[in-house]
């Protein structure tokens, strides 16, 4: 059962919680931005994670933190091979599952990073 | 634990050949409403038909409600599932959609299961113009007004984000009231959580060990009990999860008429969702299945799964790729959980049980495997091992089920 509760960093936790609340409310375009905020604070708080890859079934190696889903609010792929990492805004309005689906991957990543 | 057959309609083109036989799309098509007619005779719960388009031979199912259309006069008690439709508006119009399953749910007398999802493929994605980044968006704008479509007399019109409508009278209207159990395809954990916050079923296709289904099912019920904001007019809580499937008398039988299928499932589905070789297709000009077979990696997965069949589920994951979708297609190539004996399908299947599966559906249909092999297997299922299954869903799982679902504030429609 992941909540973010369940985070240890105060101020990760803080945006963890806002952005339940946000998108508990339906203001899925803000719960996104603090999402970003969240993961990028989460890199800095573990930038171990921008060493780490993930193995692919064609045996390549991509970026484990590439796995931030692209769905508007894009982590750009430079940024993260130069260790700075940045999201891009390519859209100004988000929907709920949208939402949904950035606050899943947030959460479990920030949980699974024992942050 | 309920059980279903899903059919891509694979139509693998014979090996030394640029095209197909001209008989084989029919015999396909045709093979399939065999395999069904016989599935609800022996009392299987479902059949989910995906929506594809322009996949050769890795899915012929384009038009899955012409099929569903065609089941509904052959069979008498099957859940006829689409697994799923394509809602967003440049694949199908959502007053389309509402009226399609509408009028299907007439002609199966209230059977139909309304599966939803976006597709990932470039061939699709750019054959109809739907932009890769707005496509969740899209599903779930059109989702949620198919769904008042087919409540709402009359619809009072739409003007959205991405498409837009004045009010019209959506007709007809489903058997099932308020309209038909929703679902979504997820193949990634959090398309399964959204799936529980909008109170829908989840059609995953990331192939789940039992181990990963119980911590999914545990948080799945979780979500949809305490943060439901249902997308429908109705909850259809439920988990089902797709695993290859093949039987014999023994497991060293079904094993040898499995070869070919799973491989070449995972290998073609690999190729149209990797962007590398997927964007590239040259439409009409590629022999999937010959590659496939003389890709020496994916002949050596399908003696893999001749082992794995065997392995224990720490021993299953060595070597798997780490990302979740990758992970999916090197399970569709290698599991063999639902590949064997009776005696062997009893106890792996229980394993899924055991963590509260709602519905495993079982892919027979995949590449040169054969009818008669299909037809056997649904037939020795149907009678070796449904019946105790059936049996316990209604004993043990139904309880489980109401004590999760206990409170809920919103009306439920659930065929599981």
């Amino acid at each position: 059962m992941a909540t973010p509760d369940e985070v240890v960093h105060p101020e990760l936790r803080e945006l963890l919680q806002s952005a339940h609340g946000l998108m508990r409310s339906g203001k899925a375009t803000d719960a996104v931005r603090t999402l970003a905020n969240a993961y990028l604070l989460l890199l800095s708080l573990k930038p171990e994670l921008l060493e780490q890859a993930v193995s692919t079934m064609s045996g390549r190696t991509v970026p484990t933190v590439m796995r931030w889903p692209a769905l508007g609010a894009d982590l750009n792929v430079d940024s993260v091979l130069a260790k700075q990492p940045r999201i891009e805004f390519t859209r100004d309005r988000f929907a709920l599952s949208e939402a949904m689906t950035y606050y899943e991957f947030a959460l479990e990543t920030a949980i699974a990073a024992g942050a | 634990m309920k059980f279903g057959l899903f059919y891509e309609l694979q139509t693998p083109k014979p090996y030394d050949r640029e095209t197909w036989d001209p008989d084989d799309e029919r015999r396909v098509f045709h093979e399939m409403l065999d395999q069904v007619e016989l599935a609800d005779q022996l009392g299987f719960d479902y059949v989910f038909e995906v929506e594809h388009h322009f996949l050769e031979e890795y899915s012929h199912s384009s038009a899955p409600e012409l099929m569903m259309a065609a089941l509904s006069q052959r069979t008498k008690q099957i859940r006829l599932g689409h697994g799923i439709v394509l809602t967003p508006p440049p694949y199908n119009h959502p007053a389309r959609v509402a009226e399609r399953i509408a009028a299907l749910d007439i002609l199966s007398n209230g059977r139909v299961e309304f599966g939803t999802g976006e597709s990932a493929s470039e061939m699709e994605l750019g054959g109809f113009g739907v932009d890769r980044g707005l496509k969740k968006s899209m599903w779930e704008e059109a989702t949620r007004e198919i769904a008042n479509m087919m409540v709402s007399e009359p619809y009072a019109g739409f003007d959205g984000e991405f498409f837009a409508m004045p009010a019209r009278n959506v007709i007809p209207k489903p058997v099932q009231k308020p309209h038909p159990p929703m679902w979504v395809a997820a193949s990634r954990r959090e398309t399964t959580m959204v799936a529980a916050r909008f109170g829908i079923a989840s059609l995953g296709f990331g192939f789940e060990t039992p181990e990963e289904l119980g911590d999914r099912a545990n948080e799945y019920y979780r979500l949809l009990r305490e943060e439901s904001m249902p997308i429908g007019h109705a909850l259809n809580p439920g988990l089902a999860v797709l695993n290859t499937f093949m039987m014999g008398k023994t497991d060293a039988e079904a094993i040898r008429r499995s070869a070919g299928g799973p491989g070449f499932f995972a290998h073609s589905l690999g190729y149209y969702y990797t962007p590398a070789t997927g964007a590239s297709h040259p439409p009409g000009g590629r022999n999937l299945y010959r590659a496939y077979r003389d890709a020496s990696p994916e002949r050596a997965a399908q003696a893999d799964t001749e082992q794995r069949g065997f392995l224990s589920e720490a021993e299953i994951r060595k070597g798997e790729p780490e990302d979740e979708v990758q992970r999916a297609l090197y399970r569709a190539a290698r599991s063999g959980n639902a590949i064997g004996s009776t005696k062997r399908l009893r106890k792996t299947l229980k394993l899924y049980e055991a963590q509260h599966l709602d519905v495993m559906v079982f892919v027979a249909q995949a590449g040169d495997r054969k009818h008669e092999h299909i037809m056997e297997s649904i037939d020795q299922f149907g009678r070796e091992l449904l019946p105790e299954f059936h049996e316990r869903h209604e004993t043990v799982h139904r309880a489980w089920r109401e004590q999760r679902l206990r409170g809920l504030e919103f009306p439920i429609n659930s065929s599981i």
